[in-house]
């Protein structure tokens, strides 16, 4: 595995698919694995345990002197746990459990921070509070958190690295990643929704054309490509009827909605444009568009939101 | 059956007799058995948690050790101590040969064995997320196996009844290292061999029940305990 150190108060998401290496990575830095090189660092663990005793004792435990004590408390109180102090800590569902954990954990003073899916049991419509308290308790610290979550990656993380098969394949912003893969691979892992094949056909500037079936997709590659685009479903922009109000985005093709998926609290339309463009939306953003399976669809994306390989 | 009947009968008059020599047996077991089950508990529960969840050289040869400890006959603990504390043994000066303390230390060795293989046990059969939560606190090795025996409560009562157990029932430790002397070595167990052999069978049938009781008792606590804790 290539190394690559975690920077000063920087923020590293290792992002990869299950079995990825990613929890083997971070229990050899925390030194509960044996093999590793263990680092000082506050460690949550993927399934953090509560052991015996009240909420309040499993909050404290761990943590030396009283500051950190009552940082904890202090975040204990910021996640929604100020009620269940002296509840019994095995009684705390998955949730409540996890924010325990993380209480505990970036209460401690260490000044780095071992995070293994820090919001894997947090209801999604929590998670972004959860993420934001977590923001704000790694400011000035350094972290590396593991997650096979795409948005727990980009609200947590300043790099992303992702990990595949026990190989870091790239790194980088997770803006730039999550719509950039380097490769193949990284998309699949990354589970980018637009993969298209065609041919390259001219270049400008840093940018290519492929033509696939009846469009022309620009997109960020070199003109020796072999002709794949890649494009997260994210960073395309869906119209209702045939000709999109595109602005500066370079490619926009129109066609029929032929499905609407609900994915965690986004809904995918994929519209078919010859090749079918799958776009990421929001439940009120399809309610204000007006957009039914049948209708006919506008999609636009950047060409600097796409990879050609 | 009339023959069972009169035992019965000869040992519930034994028992309401609870006489002075009686009295002073059982109070020399509760003390003898007590103390080398503290010590068994002592030395055994840490042990124990090193075991089931230390890593470290020597891990797999001192719990095969243990292993066979908790199987070892105790007239075997006792001949062990008994060379020991023979007056030409190494450990001959102390004078410890059948006195109270030397039985305490030859049922120390029966009880420490089985505190910690059960222990050991305990700690094996925490959740693998218990013990990576347990090791991600970082605290010590003191505090961390502190708070695995809480975690594994249960299996560490079984460890000191079990510990308990064997040193109370157990008869060839004693009575090679005790002598069984009236007055100063006799436990329950030896009476109840001296009683048969006189075929005072009233007699040993009620130091039986006696020793049942005790038994009785100290499992009983730490089954409610163990329930307790499992609510």
């Amino acid at each position: 595995m290539k190394t690559h150190e975690l920077l000063d108060k920087d923020h590293l998401v290792v992002f990869g698919p299950n079995g990825a290496g990613k929890t083997t990575l971070l229990r050899l830095l925390a030194g509960t694995l044996r093999g590793g090189s263990a680092i000082a660092a506050g460690y949550l663990p993927q399934r953090p345990a509560a052991l015996r005793g009240s909420v309040r004792r499993n909050l404290e435990l761990g943590l030396a002197d009283s500051d950190d004590k009552q940082r904890a408390h202090a975040l204990a109180t910021e996640l929604g746990l100020a009620g269940l102090l002296d509840a019994s800590a095995r009684s705390l569902s998955g949730g409540e459990r996890q924010r325990m954990a993380l209480a505990r954990t970036l209460a401690r003073s260490e000044a780095t921070m071992l995070l293994d899916e820090p919001l894997a049991a947090i209801g999604l419509a929590d998670r972004g509070a959860v993420a934001a308290t977590i923001g704000k308790a790694l400011e000035g610290k350094s972290a590396l958190i593991v997650t096979h979550d795409r948005q727990t990656a980009a609200a947590l993380g300043d790099r992303v690295a992702v990990l595949i098969d026990g190989t870091i394949r790239q790194v980088g912003p997770p803006s730039k990643v999550f719509a950039l893969p380097d490769d193949e691979v990284v998309a699949g892992a990354l589970g980018i929704a637009n993969v298209m094949t065609g041919e390259v056909m001219d270049s400008e500037g840093g940018l290519v054309s492929l033509r696939v079936g009846p469009l022309e997709v620009w997109g960020v590659g070199d003109p020796q490509a072999s002709g794949r685009a890649l494009f997260g479903a994210e960073t395309v922009t869906l119209y209702a009827g045939d000709r999109p109000d595109s602005g500066s985005a370079r490619n926009s093709w129109s066609g029929t909605v032929t499905q609407i998926v609900p994915v965690g609290q986004l809904v995918e339309v994929l519209v078919d444009c010859g090749p079918t463009v799958v776009a990421l939306v929001t439940p009120g953003a399809l309610d204000g568009l007006g957009v039914a399976v049948g209708d006919l669809a506008s999609v636009a994306v950047k060409a600097t939101a796409i990879r050609i390989l | 059956m009339e023959f069972i009947g009169d035992v019965l009968g000869d040992a519930l008059s034994f028992l309401s007799d609870f006489g002075p020599e009686l009295r002073r047996v059982t109070a020399l077991t509760l003390v003898v058995g007590g103390l080398a089950t503290a010590i068994g508990v002592v030395i055994g529960v840490p042990l124990g948690v090193a075991l089931g969840l230390g890593r470290f050289r020597g891990r797999g040869a001192l719990t095969v050790a243990v292993n066979t400890g908790m199987g070892m006959p105790p007239v075997l603990a006792g001949l062990l101590l008994l060379l020991l504390l023979w007056n030409d043994g190494p450990l001959g000066s102390w004078e410890l040969l059948f006195t109270p303390a030397a039985m305490v230390g030859a049922q120390a060795l029966l009880a420490i064995p089985i505190a910690a293989g059960v222990t050991a046990a305990g700690m094996r059969s925490l959740s693998g997320d218990t013990r990576e939560q347990l090791a991600a606190l970082r605290l010590n090795r003191r505090q961390t196996g502190w708070l695995a025996i809480g975690e594994a409560w249960p299996s560490v009562a079984a460890a000191i009844a079990a510990a308990f157990g064997r040193v109370i029932a157990e008869v060839g430790a004693v009575l090679i290292i005790g002598g069984n002397i009236a007055g100063e070595t006799r436990v329950l167990t030896t009476a109840i061999v001296q009683e048969a052999r006189r075929a005072e069978f009233g007699a040993a049938v009620g130091l039986g029940i006696v020793l049942l009781l005790i038994a009785l008792a100290v499992n009983g606590a730490l089954t409610y305990f163990q329930l307790r804790e499992a609510r």
